[in-house]
């Protein structure tokens, strides 16, 4: 519930610092590392039109400005347009029989605006062929765009140039003794000779546009026309056709839906996939999909008792085990040293040597080497990790004990009869449990002094036992089992008054 | 946030074979044009347009109180005519909610004070917020939220929207108990 509408109030501490709720966050089973949607790669998997749901490959959207070509949106409200009938008098005026010709016009059902409104004429098929709408310096545009697609070209090609002339196979001994043949040019009085070929080739520039000198009287009728504000666009209604930019709804004509994407996301220090989504739009499935929320036990707070500054409040925390594997949940106090900058490199240091020995550093060199072959992509860019801005006004009494989560069993909410769990439990910590999930009692202080009001925030290191089940070597068969911490951070609400 | 119990009167519901819960204070018009397909929650003051066309909806939906479901319409040269309206698993309709969508998909969240207008489809893995007015026959693509009057996309969801909607209808269903007398 709480991922749905309302604020979050548990968050985990990513890898790279920041604070995100466990439906936000990523787990990249290579590194065994939490990732967000800020510290992975994003890449663009396919396009595809919201209304009509069709797929269209790249270099067609591309082609069509990443726009749909059948779907339009309403030019006043910006909501989808649809397609109505509006009969015109029989096909045939002779013949009485004869069935009414269909036209078909563009309507808005939010605000009414219809294609009718701007004089566009109905078409007779329901799909496509609508007046598409020329930008008067179309030519001029592609001109522009032309004329530097070439520059960009010869530069290139000047660079290879210049390349290839530094690993010449054989050395000029004129250079070294000075007499090249730009000297021998001067000394015998020729105009010295254009260096290289980039100026011969030189692309032709796109013709300079020069400032007009006569400029447009001022219309008088401006001061004396009286102004009709129903007629004027709005400043979004001009931003939606930046070509256009109509300044009267007469103007106002209907625009192609704007394309959505899939995107697959990547891990930037493995370069493996952490989420992947299928090709078809209506699909929500994932192909690859590494989320936090399948691999590490999710927190949510059941009750806590009223918070009082100095007080101890009891706090109830609910712990879910979403693997097919036990876990063992164990509490350490929250590893605050990473304030500063050098504290920061520690703590991430740590917990990469705990997860995986010798680990490269967290650059290029984490790439696996069979991934450094392929050049073509450009390598990732690894995020450096921020120190964790949150700060934590309460202090959590670390218990113990530790708390043992059962795997997961899809069945169980079938079977009605009663639990048959043998985990000896410390009473004082667990105060009930079913399946894979477990409710956890903690002692809570907020910090002496504090404000009335104050937002108390709360925060423990979790460590829990992670199984991995991709078999890092051929004869280790058996999955590793590791300890990996998260760092979590608890809103408990506002600091109450004293009774 | 843990769900609390949310308890009601054991008179005011009745319970059938396959796990749905329905109010007696509610409007099922044309019931036998209605299918529960099992563990739906009903509640009180909820109206079902069953008598104007099909309804049917899937596994564990949640009908808030006062919420309308009610099968879009069309018009055409020669009247009206309605069409069935269909609503995937796990779908949740907040209070006083209106709904005319054509197709409702599965692990769908609508706000409260809702309406859905007439024809719309809402995709897989969609979330209106609260008072959204969403314009006839508009699409809601898979994860997107939509928000505002009229609707609009104001944000995306997270991946794991529709195993986030599976805990939360079972959790409701789980937690919507009987009062117990002492």
């Amino acid at each position: 519930m709480s991922y749905i509408v309302s604020p979050d109030v548990v968050k985990y501490a990513c890898t790279c610092g920041l604070l995100k709720p466990i439906s936000c966050l990523y787990f990249c089973r290579y590194c065994c590392e939490l990732r967000c949607g800020f510290c992975v790669c994003h890449e663009v998997d396919s396009h595809f039109c919201g209304k009509c749901c069709e797929n269209l490959p790249s270099s067609e959207a591309r082609l069509k400005k990443n726009r749909c070509g059948n779907c339009y949106i309403c030019p006043c409200c910006q909501q989808e347009l649809s397609t109505r009938i509006g009969s015109k008098g029989p096909s045939n005026p002779e013949d009485p029989k004869s069935t009414p010709k269909k036209m078909y016009y563009l309507s808005c059902l939010y605000c009414r605006w219809s294609s009718r409104d701007v004089g566009i004429p109905d078409q007779g098929a329901a799909t496509g062929g609508w007046p598409e709408r020329e930008n008067v310096h179309a030519n001029r545009l592609q001109e522009v765009i032309e004329g530097y697609k070439a520059f960009i070209t010869a530069q290139r090609q000047q660079k290879e140039r210049e390349k290839k002339k530094q690993r010449g196979k054989f050395i000029s001994y004129t250079d070294r003794t000075g007499v090249t043949a730009a000297a021998l040019r001067k000394r015998i009085g020729l105009p010295a000779e254009v260096p290289n070929t980039y100026y011969r080739n030189r692309p032709k520039p796109p013709e300079v546009a020069i400032a007009r000198e006569e400029v447009e009287d001022f219309p008088e009728d401006l001061l004396t026309k009286a102004l009709n504000l129903m007629e004027i666009t709005t400043i979004d209604q001009r931003l939606l056709q930046p070509d256009l930019q109509p300044t009267t709804v007469d103007k106002l004509f209907p625009i192609h839906k704007q394309l959505s994407i899939k995107r697959s996301l990547r891990c930037r220090s493995c370069e493996h996939n952490v989420s992947k989504p299928e090709y078809n739009p209506n699909s929500v499935k994932f192909k690859i999909q590494l989320f936090a929320y399948y691999h590490i036990p999710e927190v949510r707070i059941v009750t806590v008792e009223p918070l009082r500054a100095g007080k101890t409040a009891e706090l109830i925390l609910k712990f879910t085990n979403p693997t097919q594997h036990q876990t063992v949940i164990t509490f350490l106090p929250l590893d605050l040293t990473d304030k500063g900058g050098d504290g920061d490199r520690e703590v991430v240091g740590e917990t990469q040597s705990l997860n995986l020995p010798e680990k490269q550093p967290p650059s290029l060199g984490g790439q696996p080497s069979s991934l450094l072959s392929l050049s073509s992509r450009q390598p990732s860019i690894t995020i450096k990790p921020r120190p964790i801005r949150q700060a934590t006004n309460c202090s959590i009494a670390i218990p113990g004990s530790k708390v043992i989560l059962p795997p997961r069993d899809d069945a169980a909410e079938y079977d009605d009869s009663g639990e048959t769990h043998n985990i000896q439990d410390d009473t004082k910590l667990v105060v009930w449990r079913k399946s894979n999930k477990a409710f956890v009692k903690l002692a809570v202080t907020p910090d002496d002094g504090l404000e009335l009001n104050t937002e108390i925030v709360a925060g423990f290191t979790m460590q829990h036992i992670y199984t991995n089940t991709i078999a890092t070597t051929v004869e280790n068969k058996e999955p590793d089992r590791h300890d990996h911490n998260v760092r979590v951070f608890l809103s408990l609400g506002n600091l109450v008054g004293s009774e | 946030m843990e769900l609390r119990e949310i308890n009601y009167n054991k008179g005011d519901y009745v319970e059938t074979a396959s796990g749905n819960k329905v109010c007696r204070q509610t409007v099922l018009c044309g019931s036998q044009n209605i299918i529960l397909q099992g563990k739906v929650i009903v509640q009180s003051e909820a109206i079902i347009r069953g008598d104007l066309a099909n309804v049917r909806t899937g596994r564990y939906c949640i009908i808030s109180k006062e919420a309308v479901i009610r099968p879009p319409y069309k018009k055409f040269s020669k009247g009206v005519a309605f069409f069935p309206l269909v609503m995937g698993d796990h779908v949740f309709v907040g209070e006083g909610s209106l709904v005319s969508a054509g197709v409702v998909g599965s692990y769908v969240y609508i706000g409260k004070n809702c309406v859905i207008g007439r024809r719309c489809i809402l995709k897989d893995c969609c979330v209106i917020e609260d008072n959204t007015v969403l314009a006839p026959e508009t699409v809601v693509p898979p994860f997107t939220r939509y928000g505002g009057s009229p609707g609009m996309n104001i944000g995306d969801l997270p991946e794991c929207q529709a195993d986030l909607m599976v805990d939360y209808t079972r959790s409701y269903y789980q937690h919507f108990q009987p009062t117990k007398i002492i």
